[in-house]
Order: C-alpha cells, then sequence, then structure tokens
C-alpha cells in the first residue's frame, strides 16, 4: 500500500549511522587501554589513565551517539530541520573524532601539544553543531517538554565543552586556574546539563513509544529540566563561593532528582500493561538501577568524609555513572533507533508496506541479550576493580568485548538495511 | 460517516504507523480514521500533510493523544 505516499525529507540515513558505527569502537578502545595500563589505571580520577578513560567514554561513545542520535531525533520526535545535516555530519565528525584521539593521546602522554591542538577542533566542531541544532530546535513549531529538554541540554554540551577547553589549555599552558573546582563544574554540566538532561528528554518521548509505558507524569517533566538546570547553576557558584557546607547542600538535592528520574522510569516500567522484556527496556533497567546506585553513592560520600577520601571512590561513581547509567541508556536506545531508521528509509522507497521486513529483522534478539548481558558482567567487573586493582585487566577485557560485539551488532544492522534496500529495488 | 479507531499505545512502532497508513489507504469520502497514542508521531504527521490530509489533536487526562485524520477534499 500507499506507494503514492510521499514520505518525510528526514537525514539521509548515512548521517546518524556514521557517528553510530564508529561510538563502539572508542569503548572498545577505552577497554584495551585498562587491560594496557594494568592495576594502578584506577586509583584516582587523575591517573593519566583514568582521565583517557573517562574520555574515550564520554566523548568517543557518548557524544559520537548523542550527536548522531539528535540528528535523527530532531526531525522524528519534534518535527524540526536541521540545516543541511548531510554536510554538517561530514564535517562535524571527523572533527570530532579527531579531537577526542587527541586529547585522549594528550592527557595519556602529557603532552601539552596535543591537548593545544584538540581544543580548536572541538570549538569548531561543537560550535557547529551547537549552532545549527539550536536553530532547528528554536524554530520548529513543536511544543512540549521533550523539546525543553533538549534546548537546555544543547546549552549544557556547550558550557561543557567551553569549560573542557578552558582546563585543557590551563593544563598545557600551566595556566592559574582552580582546577579541582573546574573540572568539578566541567563534569557536572557534562553529565547532568548535557547527557542527563538530553537523556531524560528523549526518555519522555521514546519510553512510552517503545517501551509502552504510560506517559511520564506531567508534573515531573515539567519540573524536573528546570530543578536540574538550577542546581547545577548553583553546583557552579562553587568557582565563585568558598565554602565547605555549600557542596553537600546542592548535591543532595541533585542526587534527589537524579533518584526522582530513575524511580519515575522504573516505577512506569513495572506499571506498563503489556509486559515486554527486549534489550531496550532491560538496559533502561540496568541505567536506572544503576543511577540508583550513584545517587546511593553520592550520598555516601557526603555523609561519611573519611569514605570520600578514599580516591578510589570518586572513581566507582565514575564507572557508574559513565559505564553503568550512560554507555547503558545509551545501547538500549541505538537498539531501538537503528532498526526504526533501518524501517522507515525502507519505507521511503515506496515499497508496499508488506515488502520491508519487520523491525526484528534488522537485529537479532539473540545478538542483543548476549551482548546486553556481556555489558552487565563487564560494568559489575569494572565496579569490583575499583577495590580489587588485580581485576582491572579482565575488566577491560570484558569492556572491551562488550563494545566489539556492539559495534559488530550495529554493523551488521546497517549490512541488512542495504541488502533489503537492494531488495526492494531489484523488485521495483 | 465511519470512524475507523487504532488504538497504537500498546503496539510497538512502526505497528501503529503501519496501521493508520494501511487504513487511510481505504478511506472512503466523509470517514476518518482516530489513532490513540502516548506520543507525537511526527513521521506520521509529515506523510499526511505531503498527501493531502488533516489531523487534529487532543490529550486526555492520562496523556493519550487522539489524533483524528480525515482526507482534505480535492
Amino acid at each position: 500500500m500507499h506507494a503514492s505516499l510521499s514520505f518525510d525529507q528526514a537525514p539521509p540515513i548515512s548521517v546518524p549511522y556514521r557517528f553510530f558505527l564508529v561510538a563502539p569502537w572508542f569503548g572498545a578502545t577505552a577497554g584495551i587501554l585498562l587491560v594496557w595500563a594494568g592495576a594502578d589505571a584506577l586509583g584516582s580520577r587523575w591517573t593519566p589513565e583514568a582521565l583517557a578513560l573517562t574520555h574515550l567514554i564520554a566523548l568517543g561513545f557518548m557524544l559520537q551517539a548523542m550527536c548522531g542520535a539528535l540528528f535523527q531525533f530532531i526531525p522524528v520526535a519534534v518535527g524540526g530541520n536541521v540545516w543541511r545535516p548531510r554536510l554538517v555530519a561530514n564535517t562535524v565528525q571527523p572533527l570530532l573524532l579527531l579531537a577526542t584521539l587527541l586529547l585522549v593521546a594528550g592527557l595519556l602522554f602529557g603532552r601539552p601539544v596535543l591537548l593545544s591542538a584538540a581544543v580548536p577542533l572541538f570549538l569548531l566542531a561543537i560550535g557547529g553543531f551547537v549552532t545549527v541544532v539550536a536553530l532547528a530546535l528554536w524554530q520548529t513549531p513543536a511544543t512540549g517538554m521533550t523539546l525543553w529538554a533538549m534546548r537546555m541540554a544543547i546549552a549544557g554540551l556547550a558550557i561543557t565543552v567551553l569549560l573542557g577547553s578552558l582546563l585543557a589549555e590551563a593544563l598545557a599552558h600551566g595556566f592559574a586556574v582552580p582546577i579541582v573546582d573546574l573540572t568539578n563544574v566541567h563534569l557536572g554540566w557534562g553529565l547532568g546539563g548535557w547527557a542527563l538532561m538530553l537523556l531524560a528528554g528523549v526518555s519522555y518521548h521514546v519510553v512510552p513509544m517503545f517501551q509502552l509505558t504510560r506517559p511520564y507524569p506531567s508534573w515531573f517533566t515539567r519540573s524536573f529540566g528546570l530543578l536540574l538546570l538550577g542546581f547545577l547553576l548553583a553546583w557552579s557558584s562553587r568557582l565563585l563561593l568558598d565554602d565547605a557546607l555549600w557542596s553537600p547542600l546542592i548535591a543532595y538535592p541533585l542526587l534527589l532528582i537524579l533518584s526522582a528520574y530513575a524511580g519515575t522510569t522504573l516505577w512506569l516500567q513495572y506499571t506498563r500493561r503489556r509486559k515486554i522484556h527486549d534489550a531496550t527496556s532491560l538496559y533502561f533497567r540496568v541505567a536506572m538501577l544503576s543511577m540508583l546506585a550513584f545517587a546511593v553513592s553520592g550520598t555516601v560520600y557526603f555523609l561519611r568524609p573519611e569514605l570520600g577520601a578514599d580516591p578510589r571512590f570518586v572513581v566507582w561513581l565514575g564507572v557508574l555513572a559513565l559505564v553503568g547509567v550512560f554507555v547503558s541508556a545509551i545501547t538500549g536506545m541505538m537498539y531501538k533507533i537503528v532498526p526504526f531508521l533501518n524501517w522507515l528509509h525502507l519505507q521511503r522507497l515506496g515499497a508496499p508496506i508488506s515488502a520491508v521486513p519487520n523491525m526484528k529483522k534488522m537485529i537479532p534478539a539473540d545478538a542483543m541479550t548476549g551482548q546486553l548481558r556481556l555489558h552487565v558482567l563487564a560494568v559489575l567487573m569494572l565496579l569490583t576493580a575499583v577495590w580489587q586493582p588485580g581485576l582491572i585487566r579482565p575488566a577491560g577485557l570484558a569492556l572491551a568485548a562488550s563494545f566489539v560485539w556492539l559495534g559488530c551488532n550495529l554493523a551488521g544492522a546497517v549490512r541488512r538495511y542495504q541488502g533489503f534496500r537492494d531488495q526492494i529495488r531489484a523488485a521495483a | 460517516m465511519t470512524t475507523t479507531v487504532i488504538d497504537g499505545r500498546e503496539l510497538q512502532p512502526p505497528e501503529p504507523m503501519e496501521r493508520t497508513l494501511e487504513a487511510l489507504d481505504t478511506l472512503a469520502e466523509g470517514d476518518d480514521v482516530l489513532l490513540l497514542l502516548y506520543c507525537q508521531p511526527h513521521p506520521l504527521f509529515s506523510i499526511l500533510k505531503k498527501n493531502g490530509y488533516a489531523w487534529g489533536e487532543e490529550v486526555r487526562a492520562d496523556g493519550t493523544r487522539e489524533i483524528r485524520i480525515h482526507k482534505l477534499p480535492g
């Protein structure tokens, strides 16, 4: 049917896929780095290996995947049009890739020249990306809290990259800046203002749609983003206020609103009428349980300063946030987005619905759940390895293997798309 | 006038869109399709706009969106 219907002008499928196909290999590199570095890698958040690992995951995996998803999500979820998406993606993605490699190498090997070289590339790539995405998000006639969360998230990305650039230049040239406070503000905006804000905004749309839950309560969606933004601004004031009581006063409510988001998502999953236990639902459950574990651990960190004094405690928090929460949630999203995009773009070829394969045929369910199990094992091994450094190499191996499996699953989906596309064209 | 109701709230994408497009294929003049969802289907809106359909949208207290689609005259 509907061979006569014309489909929307969403970006070419190559736009999100060029980001998605690269992202898992940065994660695999992070695992290999742990295997190479061995026992001392996670002794504190400031080791060169920990800094490199953090940015391989945050920039290499998370940012690549999130940028790719936004190119597609903006037209599909909020009806916005990104200006010349192919040109922007073809420019931003390689710049981002190169900048990430330079930054990670600069942090790992302590080479100021590499840090300085990465900064203009980041500013160019993210500056361009933020500009076109912000224009699309402000010009769309759509309304709703997903749109507002995305607008706040894109501002959060800009702030994160500006602070990160300042930190990189300070490290490269020895500028006198409060490195620790600035780093804490940088990671607050990166993980909270950008990653969590975007995850929450996207969740309002995709959790009911793909996981068949009821919608998030409107009181929650109306207040979550604004509260998060307000507390992040307050968190940033630590750069100006030198008061030991200030951090816990801001951190407790921040941890509470994280818990509210995680708890609400789990509650929506638990109370849905039609239970589905596909890889996306399970991945989201892992992400939300990790977020609750992060909130509990964060509370302990501030309540029991003697425990927080151990530098490994912050590494534990970092593993929970980066690998437990964001890698899980993003992988779960990709396992829905990629099959859906395959289906949508095959439909756009004008074939009858019966000729377009079911979404479930795009990535085998066993491959997704198998990869999910390996990821969960990697998270648990990494968390243990923080306290038992002898386990770091096997944990790194598990992490690398889970990302390689993810990369193969996504590449397989793209090959299937190409195969189905060729079949439909041949039949036409 | 006949209304074809498609409850997509417990269907995984792209099934609601597939069923809606199939229903529109056989939609008679003056009839409409009522689609129930928990989200705004922007890809579907884009297809409707380009193919001469109009739609109205109402949100119920439980968050359900009632999307009523009909063919534009001519």
